[in-house]
């Protein structure tokens, strides 16, 4: 026996780009986070080749998580071929070997910035999501000494204040993405800036979410069949955003979360966000064979 | 036209990357030396922000990014991560560093003397123009002096210890093994005093500058006297596994130590680079000095200052706003305008 049968050959890079104290870091942080839904776990996030605010605390987790069998689809705002998922999907690849694909019924681990897909994640699925900003306190507590003080007396009279005070002056809500949402009935959470349309795919879902900020360094998790309840006031209902009677204008989709596109006369035309179920659309109606999962919303309505 | 036609994404980002670095062309090893050779300040500034000694991989950085100084520390950063922790190595006191230059604002004269050292502090900012006329500049002899200054000077802290003006914080024998780090740990607040020491280390220049110079102005409740600004060399003293102590070699560190008056004693405040950074030292040393019961969400408050001065943190965020954002304005959009025909609605008709 010499040291050499004993030891790996050197190599420039571990597996996976992050060194093992790195990654199980990360594994216990994602515990401790799946262990109290919604609850912002502190971690060191290491820095990584490519910026921070770029998905850097999404990408930990994610490398910490692959391996060579994982199949990995990364999406930015609903759209794989942006080029930003283009290279943070080019980078999983690189270091860790794993085959990549575009269709959510075909992927593993799927890292996302800003969207959860139409169709309806299952058991076996992990969904990544990308966090600028992790604390929903943010807003009416910028010090964060001071909001981690404020969730551990679950003192969230402010959070409900500033929502009361917009239905006070516009009439409504005006909170748009990343609504604040309480996680199995004691901590709020930002969903991350997903649309309100994606909140309510959280609620009691059968996959697993991760909820990662690097540059912020906070992870949280929403566990399986887990309540997730954005805030609202009894008469005053939870409401997503007015796309459920739009058509995509090139795959002829209705029905889903669209993009506004403005018009040269003035008018806009709409775009589905999640461009993969956009592609199969198209090319079911070229008459190609697709398999389509079950999406969350049916014409256009989430049922309750 | 199927969807399947935009998906120029992987291509353009491709084209893209190689527009920049085509228009950087072939890095060889003699610009990264020349570099080095040509800008050693520039490399310290690097290397104390990557908070990573080495300047050939600096010079590399700023070779390869072009001086895109945020994406110089950011690829340093990012090796780093990479690294191995092998050994920490031994504390360091004041009196045991090669000092270059060293200087007090407090007092006229100080045990050890006042050491100019290399400094552009007392020169006349005169462009050399004549060398772009093809007279290269030859810098004029240094003449060395009659009695050299001592490599190892005392602290002017410790002789105000001495005469019962200040009182030093106690020696902290953490093992070093023990010893908190800011990157590989969570940084929770109130932060432990190595994660402040070592974020203010690594802290942006220009973002500890900028905070410093807030509370030098009056933002802050300390005025600050550099009882002691050095720039020197450091041994760092490593163990064999068998115990015998060596050094692997000196690296360059600089250190500001402020005071300012507290009663009837003086309070210290104090900062550490590697590298030779004043500007950095005087300002991080000012913002340790009125950190110590700020309020919260001032400038001097030290959640404040150390999230604020992190150079990777802050110049990512800012970059990633060129991100595509449609989802979340098509969100507020749609907010905004349900609210705006809520209130066109609710407005009584004209009579």
């Amino acid at each position: 026996m010499s040291l050499a049968t004993l030891t790996k050959n050197w190599e420039p890079m571990s597996y996976g780009f992050l060194d093992a104290s790195a990654k199980r870091e990360i594994r216990r942080k994602m515990l401790k986070a799946v262990a109290v839904p919604g609850c912002q776990m502190p971690y060191a996030s290491r820095e990584v080749p490519m910026a921070r605010g770029w998905g850097t605390g999404g990408l930990q987790v994610s490398l910490t998580l692959m391996n060579p069998s994982k199949r990995v689809k990364v999406i930015d705002q609903g759209a794989d071929d942006s080029v930003n998922a283009a290279s943070i999907r080019r980078f999983l690849a690189r270091v860790s070997g794993a085959p990549t694909t575009l269709d959510t019924l075909e992927a593993d681990l799927i890292q996302s910035r800003h969207r959860i897909p139409e169709e309806k994640l299952r058991e076996d699925q992990v969904l990544v999501l990308q966090v600028p900003n992790p604390e929903p306190l943010r807003p009416v507590q910028p010090n964060m000494s001071i909001a981690r003080q404020m969730h551990a007396d679950a003192d969230y009279g402010r959070m409900w204040l500033q929502l009361y005070e917009q239905i006070v002056r516009s009439g409504r809500v005006m909170q748009g993405a990343s609504y604040p949402s309480l996680v199995n009935g004691r901590h709020v959470m930002t969903p991350s800036p997903i649309p309100r349309w994606d909140v309510p795919k959280l609620h009691m879902a059968k996959h697993l979410t991760i909820l990662s900020a690097g540059r912020e360094k906070r992870i949280h998790a929403v566990p399986p069949f887990t309540r997730v309840e954005p805030l609202v006031f009894d008469d005053v209902p939870y409401k997503v955003e007015d796309h459920g009677g739009l058509t995509c204008n090139r795959s002829g989709a209705k029905g889903f979360f669209m993009n506004e596109i403005p018009q040269d006369d003035g008018s806009s035309t709409y775009e589905i966000s999640d461009s993969e179920f956009g592609v199969k659309t198209i090319k079911q109606a070229e008459g190609e064979r697709v398999e389509f999962g079950e999406t969350w919303y049916t014409d256009g309505e989430m049922p309750s | 036209m199927a969807y399947v036609a935009t998906r120029g994404g992987e291509r353009a980002i491709e084209q893209a990357e190689r527009l920049f670095r085509a228009e950087m062309g072939e890095i060889t090893e003699a610009r990264v030396a020349e570099i080095k050779a040509a800008m050693p300040y520039l490399i310290d500034r690097v290397m104390g922000e990557a908070s990573l000694y080495d300047e050939d991989l600096a010079a590399l950085a700023l070779a390869q990014t072009g001086g895109e100084l945020f994406e110089a520390v950011l690829v340093l950063r990012a090796w780093r991560t990479t690294q191995p922790r092998l050994q920490v190595a031994d504390p360091i006191t004041q009196d045991a560093l090669f000092t270059h230059r060293r200087i007090s604002a407090a007092f006229k004269d100080i045990p050890g003397g006042q050491v100019l050292g290399p400094t552009l502090d007392y020169s006349h900012r005169i462009l050399a123009t004549d060398v772009l006329n093809g007279f290269p500049f030859k810098p004029a002899e240094v003449e060395p002096a009659a009695q050299p200054a001592p490599a190892y000077q005392p602290s002017v802290a410790a002789w105000q210890a001495d005469n019962d003006l200040v009182d030093l914080p106690p020696i902290d024998d953490t093992a070093p093994e023990d010893i908190p780090d800011v990157t590989r740990e969570p940084l929770l607040f109130p932060a432990k005093r190595a994660h402040t020491l070592q974020s203010l280390a690594r802290a942006e220049t220009g973002g500890a500058l900028a905070l410093g110079y807030a509370a030098m102005r009056g933002y802050g409740q300390a005025h600050p006297t550099v009882n002691e600004l050095r720039l020197a060399e450091a041994d760092i003293m490593v163990r064999h596994p068998n115990g015998t102590a060596f050094s692997a070699g000196r690296v360059k560190v600089s250190q500001a130590e402020v005071v300012s008056k507290k009663g009837e004693k003086l309070e210290l405040g104090f900062a550490a680079t590697l590298g030779w950074n004043e500007v950095k030292c005087i300002s991080a040393a000012t913002l340790d000095l009125n950190s110590a019961g700020a309020e919260k969400g001032s400038a001097t408050e030290e959640e404040f200052f150390i999230y604020h001065t992190e150079g990777v943190e802050s110049s990512g965020f800012c970059i990633h706003f060129k991100l595509p954002h449609y989802v979340t304005f098509q969100s507020s959009l749609d907010a905004m305008r349900d609210a705006k025909a809520k209130a066109a609605s609710r407005k009584e008709p004209a009579e």
